[in-house]
């Protein structure tokens, strides 16, 4: 059991905020991990990179190495680099970055030290937050409540097929594409028949989260030119297992549905603004839900898409 | 009798409970108020009592429900009357996932939709769905009536035991091993029956009565093909 939300605003406004209360008030679906996927407010050029190192003793060395293989790619830090002050061994690092020549082959070669540094979302808007611990705790530990941008999707954690580590937390980002993100609640069944096939075909998995072949699935359907409604018509047909995910793009909210109609997901639509999540009493949280019908998607094998701004009428 | 109001707001669900099961000691009407469609308000309430809640509820009310009348203004979530021995829950919305799974007896009366699964593993007991009930309703029921008056999703009756799935309007289509067949005036008047007292008798309705065809109640390995659907 884990819980998802989703949430669009119609202008940039307190989102981090939001999906901090939509996950809070399901906090009890899972509190193993937490995790949020914002957009912010969308740069001009160069990308906002999230990363999270697994030794705080070699944060140092971690980020040298880091701006080496940067610049072996034409690139550089805009800003200075930020970075959490826990004691957990774990910490998670913010860069601003100007634009690699080459946005996959920069991200193939920054994952040869995934091991000790993993980048964990690259975009001009997106930005990944996660770690274990229940909302109140990540929030309060990232400063997502203060975080503003248009939209976003939250996870929350009930690790049920894979070990925990703050790694292996939602959302996941469909490396090697910018601002793409999804989140997942239910359990992938030909999770290693997939893996295998994806890997054969170059593609990295970073944990051993199921969930994460829901982003590397779509990383191949985007290699492929897959526009997102087919991708996710196509995700029903073709990924075996109990699914309602989220997948998050500067300009839209998709989800889908699994043939088995297992995992609920419940919608409000206020004029645009829309508040996503796996439960009634999380939009309830956010949203007018007395005066504004509430959208129950229960049923197999649904999907839909919400634009985001301008992109309001494409979707 | 008067009527005693409980808030549950943002309330410890227990402390709610507590309150609710104690007026319900005392007698008298509970409207439970605020409810912000939380989980398991209205658990493991006693014959005679009588509850209503205003607005949404969410997961499991109503839930092992051992006599007592309850109502919920708008819609209610998962598990809905999960496991209720007796009683009666009505629902005036929508019902979510899996209502009246497991119930053993008493009745269960939705006026809008149900979400999938309705009457998941039911053991008894009516479920009356005024609306269309959603994906695999009646899956693995083993005993009861379900009774949909506005239709019924996919995969309707799927791998159904024992018990019936009755629909009036269409059915998207049939679950493994369910079978359609005309229902007898002696069956009718058993449903009937069950709708008159709430007020829901329409002798034009054009009854489909769902079975099971009991091909998987026995495995043979010249049948195998109805289990490789399941």
């Amino acid at each position: 059991m884990c819980g998802i939300a989703g949430r669009i605003l119609n202008a940039p406004g307190r989102v981090g905020n939001d999906l901090v209360e939509l996950m809070d008030a399901q906090a009890h679906r899972g509190a193993d991990s937490t995790g949020f996927a914002i957009y912010t407010v969308p740069r001009e050029e160069g990308y906002v990179v999230r990363a999270m190192g697994f030794d705080r003793e070699t944060l140092g060395r971690d980020i040298e190495d880091f701006l080496a293989i940067l610049r072996e790619h034409g690139a550089d830090f805009l800003e200075e680099p930020t970075w959490d002050n826990a004691r957990s061994a774990h910490y998670s690092v913010r860069f601003v970055i100007s634009d690699p020549i080459d946005l996959g082959r920069w991200t193939t070669a920054a994952d040869e030290i995934c091991s000790r540094l993993e980048v964990q979302s690259v975009g001009r808007s997106l930005e990944i937050i996660k770690d274990v611990g229940d909302a109140r705790a990540v929030a309060d530990k990232h400063g997502v409540r203060d975080m503003i941008g248009t939209h976003g999707l939250g996870h929350a954690r009930l690790a049920t097929e894979s070990d925990v580590f703050p790694n292996a937390s939602h959302p996941f980002w469909a490396r090697p594409f910018a601002d793409v993100a999804i989140v997942h609640n239910g359990q992938i069944t030909d999770y290693y028949t997939w893996r295998n096939k994806l890997e054969h075909q170059g593609y990295r998995f970073l944990t051993y989260n199921d969930s994460e072949l829901i982003a590397v699935w779509v990383s191949d359907q985007m290699k492929k030119g897959m526009p997102m409604e087919e991708a996710l018509a196509r995700s029903i047909r073709e990924i075996d297992g109990v699914f309602t995910y989220m997948i998050a793009q500067a300009d839209k909210i998709g989800f889908a549905k699994d043939k088995f109609a297992m995992k609920p997901l419940v919608v409000v639509d206020e004029n645009g603004e829309i508040s996503a999540a796996t439960e009634e009493q999380a939009v309830r949280r956010i949203a007018d839900t007395e005066n504004t019908s509430i959208i129950n998607y229960d049923g197999p094998s649904q999907m839909g898409i919400w634009g985001v701004g301008n992109h309001r009428s494409a979707a | 009798m008067s009527e005693i109001v409980i808030r549950a707001g943002d309330r410890p669900v227990r402390e709610v409970h507590e309150e609710i099961q104690s007026a319900a000691k005392a007698g008298g009407d509970i409207v439970v108020t605020d409810t912000r469609s939380r989980h398991n308000l209205g658990v493991g309430l006693p014959p005679g009592c009588r509850v209503r809640f205003e607005g949404s509820v969410g997961y499991y009310c109503g839930g092992l429900n051992t006599g007592a009348t309850i109502e919920i203004e708008r819609n209610a979530g998962w598990g809905l009357g999960e496991a209720m021995s007796d009683g009666h829950i009505t629902c005036n919305g929508y019902a979510g996932m899996s209502v009246g799974a497991a119930m053993l007896g008493g009745t269960i009366h939705v006026r809008g939709d149900s979400g999938p699964r309705a009457g998941v593993a039911m053991k008894g007991g009516n479920l009356v769905v005024e609306g269309k009930i959603g994906h695999q309703s009646g899956f693995m029921a083993h005993g009861g009536k379900i009774i949909a008056l506005g239709g019924a999703g996919t995969s309707c009756a799927d791998a159904l035991w024992e018990g019936e799935v009755w629909v009036a309007g269409d059915i998207e289509d049939l679950g493994v091993d369910a079978v359609v067949s005309e229902p007898t005036a002696e069956q009718v008047a058993e449903v009937d029956a069950i709708l008159e007292p709430l007020g829901l008798v329409d002798t034009s309705r054009n009854w489909r009565r769902i079975t099971a065809g009991q091909r998987l109640w026995y495995f043979e390995s010249r049948d195998a093909k109805a289990w490789l659907m399941i």
